[in-house]
């Protein structure tokens, strides 16, 4: 696009043979794009009006609606039923996590800027308002929550974890390469030691609720599944006969069953399992049974991924002399993991979304909290479903649309694909 | 085995101490033979060329050597070690053994150097920076220096081609196998690669190399094997083997591609 020259109909540097943008005036571009033939311009005016009808609608929606029922029930939908006088936790959590989060960006955006000094490569930082253009459904939805608050703590949160993220950028750039190596996990571990002293100490996780405890079940359902679908992966690809069909039997037996079913199993059968007196807690058996569910998926994952890594690499590496285990963890694995970001991705969004189900077994999440403040005695049967569901359906929106956005970006800088 | 093996024309025999043996190789893929009885020795820092039409054997016949393929009966020695089942076994002559693949088989997600010092690291257990050292020197031999840091997706095919040459090198072998080295790459950068091939072989390497370039075979092969339908048609030096052949079907195949 760079080296193309815009210019003006009429202009003779068109006759220089250089490529050339024609920039056409709005009423010619309209013509051209719109009403080239009667039935582009009846298309045209069709799903026009019927554009505009939808925006009008939206717009009313917007400014009729009585936002009263979001605004009482927002802390029982962001965290259900934590204990209110315990909601510094939380914040102090999110602050901290955001401290964390600065950190690992600036890092790897280090780690990036010594990777292109020493390939060549190209690599430019990236600048606030690319960031902003990422992550702005994210900061959509945060003022939508911040507007609907009634208090002022939630506005010094938002800033507190603002500052607190940018603040740490600098510092995690900063960081000496060696330290910024190991530094990946270490962080990870803290964050999750926070998560669980901070804001699971005072209350136990049988008492998370809302958006917090969907976010809780994906991050947490992704982190020990992961391992475990690897293994599966690995176990199905094994050439000993005993380990291969006990991969292939727990693949094809929880792929065969919905997770709802495996949700209310875990709240009837997983106690059968345990030992007597051990009586494991509700959102416990949840993480369990989502687990179990999702390991199965990210083996059939992985497995694709290992099918996509060619022959020749692993012949490559045997004939330099690595053993078996060598090659899977230095030569295929990282190519396979790399590969399979796409539908990885995918199960991460599709597991996000499903995290609702958990109001089968009685755990109050976004969307149960919406039916509940639905079933409040102020807001009983007036219909009020039609505000509290768009507003469940952003904050998933949301989050799926950056998790995948993130996706294709992290696809292209690996380079899957273009390779 | 000296009588077993007198059978054969004495050109399938090294003249020094051995240090690949086969006797009566054979190989199947399912039903189809691949190899059929193959005898041939290899001396130590001998080059020898295997030429033949496609679907010969020759590269399956390399690839037994370090195992990629199992041979079904007869035996091979490296180094006076079998090739058996035995997982040892097996290592310890990969790691005696260099190779080298018509499709490079680099690893992309690896820098240059890293695909150089992988394996001295893992298998050697050599430190981080004596193995960079070793791999700095090896890229200078092939010319090459500047482009450690960059991924080999950034290389071009030749410059690839002699990455994998140091990567195998890397692990000091005492043979190298080639497979075809120069198949996959354009004419243009064919040259600096064998030219890489003609240092290593002035340098005493052990070379088994399978390739359609005969001026290679002509001016570095100690002995030229021809291989048709997986078995040894006829073995001789170059002078010999090209201005000379004795076989029909040898004549045949030199006719055509000459």
């Amino acid at each position: 696009m760079s080296d193309r020259k815009v210019i003006e109909v009429g202009d003779d540097s068109a006759a220089a043979g250089r490529p050339v943008e024609v920039r056409l005036g709005a009423w010619a571009w309209a013509k051209k794009n719109l009403f080239s033939t009667w039935y582009d311009a009846l298309l045209t005016l069709t799903l026009g009006s019927l554009f505009v009808a939808f925006g009008w609608t939206l717009i009313r929606f917007l400014f009729t609606s009585d936002f009263e029922i979001l605004r009482v029930n927002l802390a029982l939908l962001m965290l259900g039923e934590f204990p209110r006088d315990q909601l510094w936790r939380p914040a102090v959590a999110l602050i901290l996590i955001a401290v964390l989060l600065g950190l690992m960006a600036g890092m790897g955006s280090a780690s990036a800027r010594d990777t292109a000094e020493q390939t060549g490569l190209p690599y430019q930082r990236s600048r606030p308002l690319a960031v902003l253009r990422r992550f702005w459904p994210v900061l959509v939805f945060v003022l939508v929550v911040l507007i609907l608050t009634e208090t002022v703590a939630p506005w010094l949160v938002a800033v507190s974890v603002f500052v607190a993220g940018v603040g740490s950028f600098p510092l995690g750039r900063a960081l000496p390469g060696g330290v910024r190596k190991r530094g990946w996990l270490i962080l990870i571990v803290i964050i999750a030691a926070i998560f669980l002293v901070l804001v699971g100490g005072g209350v136990g996780w049988d008492g998370w609720g809302g958006l917090h405890l969907n976010l809780f079940l994906t991050v947490a359902g992704l982190l020990l599944a992961f391992p475990l679908g690897l293994m599966l992966a690995l176990g199905r690809r094994s050439t000993l006969p005993a380990l291969r069909a006990m991969s292939v039997t727990y693949i094809e037996f929880i792929r065969g069953v919905p997770l709802i079913t495996l949700l209310l199993l875990g709240q009837f059968v997983i106690g059968f399992f345990l030992p007597a007196g051990f009586r494991p807690g509700n959102v416990t058996r949840i993480l369990i049974a989502i687990t179990l569910f999702e390991a199965a998926y990210i083996a059939e994952v992985v497995r694709g991924g290992l099918q996509s890594v060619p022959s020749g690499q692993v012949e490559a590496s045997q004939a330099l002399g690595l053993a078996p285990w060598k090659t899977m963890r230095r030569i295929v694995l990282p190519q396979a993991l790399r590969n399979t970001i796409p539908a990885m991705v995918g199960q991460f969004i599709s597991l996000f979304k499903d995290t609702t189900l958990v109001i089968v077994v009685n755990m109050i999440d976004i969307l149960g909290a919406s039916q509940a403040a639905n079933a409040q005695g102020s807001f009983l049967a007036q219909g009020l479903h039609r505000v509290t569901l768009p507003f469940v359906a952003l904050a998933f929106w949301v989050g799926s649309y950056v998790m995948s956005r993130e996706a294709r970006r992290l696809e292209h800088k690996l380079g899957v694909g273009v390779r | 085995m000296t009588d077993q093996r007198s059978v054969f024309a004495d050109a399938t025999q090294a003249k020094g101490e051995a240090i690949i043996e086969c006797v009566g190789v054979d190989k199947f893929f399912g039903d189809f033979q691949a190899l059929y009885d193959i005898n041939i020795t290899v001396g130590l820092q001998e080059v020898v060329v295997v030429i033949g039409p496609s679907g010969s054997g020759k590269s399956t016949l390399i690839r037994c050597i370090n195992r990629l393929e199992k041979h079904d009966r007869g035996s091979i020695r490296v180094d006076g070690i079998e090739l058996t089942d035995d997982v040892r076994n097996v290592q310890e002559i990969r790691r005696e053994t260099g190779m080298v693949f018509q499709s490079f088989n680099l690893f992309p997600h690896l820098t240059v150097l890293d695909n150089i010092t992988l394996a001295p690291r893992q298998v050697r257990h050599i430190g981080k920076d004596a193995a960079e050292e070793d791999a700095m020197s090896l890229l200078d031999r092939v010319g090459i220096p500047e482009q450690a840091r960059k991924y080999p997706g950034q290389l071009s095919g030749g410059q690839q081609q002699r990455v994998a040459i140091a990567r195998s090198l890397a692990m000091k072998p005492k043979v190298m196998l080639f497979d075809e080295p120069t198949s996959a790459l354009d004419p243009e950068m064919i040259k600096e690669v064998l030219d890489v091939m003609v240092e290593l072989a002035k340098g005493g390497m052990t070379m088994i190399v399978v390739t359609h370039e005969m001026g290679f075979a002509r001016a570095v092969a100690d002995r030229v094997v021809f291989m048709s339908d997986g078995r040894i048609v006829e073995v001789g030096t170059p002078e010999h083997f090209f201005t000379n052949p004795e076989e029909d079907r040898t004549k045949l195949f030199l006719s055509q591609i000459l």
